[in-house]
């Protein structure tokens, strides 16, 4: 009776195995598009960031930061074959006597005479706030204990700073005088301290790690507007 | 109780070699095939996969795997009217295969989000080759 029972059982999941059917997962180049007309936006120029004021905590920066994102962003854009972009000594030497402030952003009609004057179809502008979080954290782990002949539990204290950049990137539409895009991107990274490390962290410059949130923040946005390829699953069947 | 033992061994041995027959039932060739093009395929060399299974469908035009996989091909490639009428023609020689489905689901989606497909369209052939509880 149990061997009945155990033939009938195999002989079902036998049978399951020869009618399914196999399926190999394979990974497929597909074309996302850009987020925005890129026949209509295809030539911009890139303005100086600007550092948000009333958000305050931000860092102890280089004046000229705001200029190196910018710089960043163009880079990012001049590689893509859709666009042209003014390049940075154009845009400096056309820029000469302006004092570029927060009050930009809003400011649609200066916008657009300044997009006449670079003769494009877009003007790149955006705001950066940069700020570091200290919390003291615990890390717990094990050792080994000679006393007691083996692993105990044990923690230890360390303090962790996290440098955060929201970079907020607007791009407006000089003909039709509004923006036509307006994304803020956050980007974070963490580094563990001891107090002696932390206190010298505190003093020691901080532009690079911003250059470095920025370039990802930057790549990004140019990602999000020129057309790209991504991988997504298809099943191939057996 | 040893005889048993020896009795089910003897049993499971049949069936498993049974069972291997029945997974190469027939159309040996067409299933060379389709294994040989999805090794091409997961080493990305697509033109090769396709030719692979235009040769099953020549020999099979029936073969529902082979119309399947040959959309995956094409979609990889860019050729996405190809690759849309594939999936179709596998959708309707085995509606209820899972794997078509998403497939051809997973294409009408990407073709809605580039804008190349409307989304009418897309209704209208969800409802006639998809099962609305999936």
């Amino acid at each position: 009776m149990q061997m009945a029972k155990n033939i009938g059982l195999l002989f079902v999941m036998l049978m399951f195995c020869g009618c399914g059917s196999a399926a190999t997962r394979v990974s497929i180049p597909v074309k996302v598009e850009s987020e925005i007309d890129i026949n209509r936006y295809s030539n911009f120029a890139v303005l100086p960031f600007v550092p948000e004021k009333e958000a305050g905590r931000n860092e102890e920066l280089p004046e000229d930061i705001g200029e190196e994102i910018a710089s960043i962003l163009r880079s990012g854009l001049a590689r893509q074959k859709h666009f042209e972009v003014v390049s940075t000594q154009e845009t400096a030497r056309l820029l000469i006597g302006e004092t570029i402030g927060q009050e930009w952003l809003s400011d649609t009609e200066h916008l657009s005479q300044l997009g006449e004057y670079f003769e494009v179809k877009g003007i790149i502008i955006g705001s950066f706030h940069f700020y570091s979080d200290s919390r003291p954290r615990r890390y717990y782990g094990e050792r080994y204990s000679i006393q007691r002949q083996r692993y105990v539990m044990d923690y230890q204290d360390y303090m962790q700073k996290t440098y955060i950049l929201s970079l907020r990137v607007m791009i407006f539409d000089v003909e039709a005088e509004k923006v036509i895009w307006d994304e803020a991107y956050r980007r974070s990274t963490a580094e563990a301290h001891t107090i002696g490390s932390f206190i010298f962290s505190q003093a020691g410059p901080q532009a690079n790690t911003m250059r470095e949130l920025g370039k990802r923040a930057a790549m990004e946005f140019t990602r999000e507007i020129s057309p790209h390829y991504e991988r997504e699953d298809r099943y191939l069947v057996n | 109780m040893l005889r048993y033992r020896c009795l089910t061994a003897i049993t499971i041995l049949v069936f498993l070699t049974l069972s291997g027959c029945a997974v190469f039932r027939d159309t040996p060739q067409t299933d060379a095939y389709n294994r040989f093009a999805i090794r091409a395929a997961q080493a990305q060399l697509w033109n090769e996969a396709i030719f692979r299974w235009k040769q099953v469908i020549n020999i099979d035009p029936d073969d529902s795997k082979a119309h399947n996989n040959l959309g995956v091909a094409y979609e990889a490639v860019g050729n996405m009217d190809a690759a849309l009428t594939a999936y179709q023609r596998a959708a309707e020689l085995e509606p209820e295969n899972k794997y078509y489905r998403l497939n051809y689901r997973r294409c009408r989606i990407h073709l809605r989000r580039s804008g190349a497909d409307s989304k009418d369209t897309l209704q209208m052939e969800e409802d006639e080759f998809l099962s609305p509880e999936e």
